[in-house]
């Protein structure tokens, strides 16, 4: 049911999109949209997450539309494949940039490609927003035209280790995708374990895309584990939790909540996710824009990528509502004055353009946590909220 | 508008660099290379590393890059020096995939697969982003109107006709009196040069590379130029590469606009456009748009059994 809506949503889009390009565009200036540009994985190593995202922006776009759009504009996303590959990625940026001229680019995954569209983006002064984890991105020179709602690998591996180690579990094994979060989180992990009193036994490193991890599996059993941290994505993770069942190990396994999604759970049987916890950044405990998107996508518990994609296009549409203009500097230098600071909190796009309307400040609160930035755009502490899978199915545990 | 063709002619350009190199080791001397991503993240990787960290002039780098991609190519052709069709193709795709590894792995000298970003173009800040992509234009023409003529030049030289002969049929040029490892060898290093630079051009050109610029990906995308343009032929593969660019770039146009597909279905789509334009080529046309003159322009008019035989060895000389 929820992928037809999604196919049915899509389609609107997509014939508007032919309407647009085949009317003449003087004639209708007045009516034109307002294009904001998406690059998200649809094929290749991360074809798993951007159709995700892509369908939590979609929904919010639908519901600003339906309260009349923003700047007097119907909003549409133009999407682009960014096929997982940096080459490709530049190339599909630069006809956002230059052919639709959108003000913003919403939903890199991998790293190495948001590392190679950001300078195509600050170059032309064009808002990206990223969930890519390596350190390294924010650091670029990027002059404030980069948002990202990841957390870094210091927040999480300093919060999962504090977590796992108030779980009672002492001898916790890493398995890790080959990816540039995988060494600075693993330190993290052992220095937040062992000042917790527990211990990092081991950790390894494994190349995307295999079919099988059982050599990786026996390495790491061999260090008697009483938890498996595996930090991959959902399509690796997949496998992994596969091959650990069938090695015998069931204790318990951590992973990321964009790892294990609502999906792996239908695809795999319920014996081999029982007892993983899973992770991912939250405002607060029963947070009201978490619950919303739920609500909004139709499913119980939305990973961290389906909230991350939810609260960049919310922030997209405030900052531009409350900029009045859609531009990629105006993104820049105000999207801090939605996110953070002493206005009325709100939980949605259409919560916050009324409040905007009425010419109060507010302060977005998103799906994915309370959204406020370093002046490098990274996002300040946050909470992360827990859950374990019991029967196949999810369950709340807590927000720390 | 024009600044988005300006990219993706540069894009053609770097692709028709790589089309020229392979044609060389492939077209002309009969070796498949399915390595070429590997050759090309080489240049890339050394002129990048030069000029980031030793402070080389981008030029010197550059030179470098395609030097040490060359080098590769000998070392590689030497180990394969007994392989041929589907195995030297395999050998080669595992070298591109180890490169690919020892610069995800070797933190300490690649920056791992976090990799290398800030990488210096020339007089980038001066020109300011527009100018900057038009004159890197003009100097990826340039080059690849250079590489043009010299494959023109090799192609009809008494060396070109040695690489048709080996690739034909080795044994007969080796009974002629070819140094076949040779003649291989120095194929090798040519065509990977031609690699190794357009791999050091394209990282001066985007600033950054990571290992994951060089997958297999970009392989395909240069096999195809080369069978669509015409293997064997230097006009076919700038003809092959500026298609396949077109080709890439024209389907986010078109896609779009059928009206009863999903973003993700019409990404898909693209994906399997490609292949089936590589399985349609490879079945009907497999000679590409501008096909290898068959007739070897050296060879005598009217030949005469008496001195068809010396004429044809010497014009192998």
């Amino acid at each position: 049911m929820a992928i037809r809506q999604t196919r049915r949503t899509v389609l609107k889009t997509g014939s508007a999109l032919a309407a647009a390009s085949i009317l003449p565009s003087g004639s209708y200036a007045q009516s034109e949209p307002l294009r904001l540009g998406v690059l998200t994985p649809l094929t290749g190593a991360g074809g798993a997450d951007g159709p995700r995202m892509l369908k939590a922006m979609q929904l919010v776009v639908d519901e600003v539309n339906a309260i009349g759009g923003l700047l007097g504009r119907k909003v549409e996303l133009v999407v682009e494949d960014d096929q997982t590959n940096p080459e490709a990625a530049v190339r599909a940026a630069r006809k956002l940039i230059e052919v639709n001229k959108v003000p913003v680019i919403m939903g890199t995954w991998a790293s190495a490609v948001t590392s190679a569209v950001a300078p195509v983006c600050w170059e032309s002064k064009t808002f990206l927003t990223t969930v890519s984890g390596a350190d390294s991105i924010t650091q670029l020179p990027h002059q404030g035209f980069l948002i990202r709602t990841q957390p870094n690998s210091q927040l999480q591996g300093k919060a999962h280790a504090t977590f796992i180690a108030s779980m009672g579990y002492k001898r916790v094994f890493v398995m890790a995708i080959q990816a540039p979060f995988a060494i600075p989180t693993r330190n993290r992990l052992e220095e937040i374990l062992k000042a917790n009193g527990s211990e990092l036994v081991g950790g390894l490193i494994y190349e995307k895309e295999k079919t099988t991890y059982r050599s990786e599996v026996d390495e790491a059993l061999r260090s008697k584990p009483d938890l498996i941290y595996l930090n991959g994505y959902a399509p690796d993770t997949i496998v992994t939790l596969r091959d650990l069942y069938r090695a015998g190990f069931n204790g318990p396994r951590f992973a990321q909540s964009y790892a294990v999604p609502a999906k792996t759970l239908e695809t795999l049987p319920p014996e081999v996710t029982e007892n993983v916890y899973t992770g991912q950044p939250s405002a607060d405990i029963g947070s009201k824009p978490f619950e919303l998107a739920a609500k909004r996508l139709g499913i119980a518990e939305p990973d961290s990528y389906e909230c991350q994609a939810t609260d960049w296009i919310s922030i997209v549409a405030l900052t531009i509502a409350k900029a009045k203009e859609a531009t990629g500097q105006a993104l820049r230098d105000n999207v801090r004055k939605i996110t953070q600071g002493n206005g009325e909190k709100v939980s949605t796009a259409v919560e916050g353009l009324k409040l905007l309307a009425e010419g109060k400040e507010i302060n977005y609160e998103g799906a994915s946590g309370p959204c406020d930035f370093t002046d490098i755009g990274d996002i300040f502490d946050c909470k992360f909220r827990y859950v374990k899978v019991e029967g196949g199915k999810f369950k709340f545990l807590k927000v720390t | 508008m024009e600044h988005y063709l300006i990219a993706m002619a540069i894009t053609a350009g770097l692709y028709a660099l790589m089309a020229l190199g392979t044609n060389i080791i492939w077209g002309m001397a009969g070796m498949v290379n399915l390595g070429v991503v590997g050759f090309v993240g080489v240049g890339a990787y050394v002129s990048a590393l030069l000029t980031l960290k030793l402070g080389w002039p981008i030029a010197a780098g550059m030179a470098a890059g395609a030097l040490a991609a060359a080098s590769v190519g000998i070392l590689v052709g030497l180990i394969t020096v007994n392989l041929r069709g589907d195995y030297l193709a395999i050998v080669t795709l595992g070298f591109a995939e180890s490169v690919r590894i020892v610069t995800s792995n070797e933190i300490w000298l690649a920056n791992g697969t976090d990799g290398l970003s800030g990488i210096p173009g020339p007089w980038r800040a001066d020109l300011g982003p527009h100018n900057f992509n038009l004159f890197y234009l003009g100097i990826v023409v340039a080059v690849v109107a250079v590489a043009f003529f010299v494959a023109e030049r090799l192609c009809y030289s008494p060396f070109g006709r040695v690489l048709r002969a080996i690739r034909d049929d080795e044994q007969v040029a080796s009974v002629a009196g070819k140094y076949v490892l040779a003649f291989k060898l120095k194929a090798f290093a040519i065509g990977t040069g031609a690699l190794g630079l357009a791999g050091a051009l394209y990282a001066h050109f985007t600033s950054y590379i990571a290992p994951d610029v060089f997958v297999p990906l970009l392989t395909l995308y240069i096999k195809l130029s080369l069978l669509a343009g015409g293997l064997g032929n230097n006009r076919g593969a700038l003809l092959g590469a500026v298609a396949v660019v077109f080709f890439l770039e024209s389907t986010r146009f078109i896609v779009p606009l059928i009206p009863w597909l999903t973003h993700v279905q019409g990404a898909a789509l693209r994906e399997i456009l490609i292949s089936v334009t590589l399985l349609i080529i490879l079945r009907y046309h497999t000679k590409g748009l501008i096909p290898e003159r068959l007739s070897h322009p050296a060879l005598p008019a009217e030949p005469s059994p008496a001195h068809a035989i010396p004429s044809r060895t010497g014009a192998m000389t």
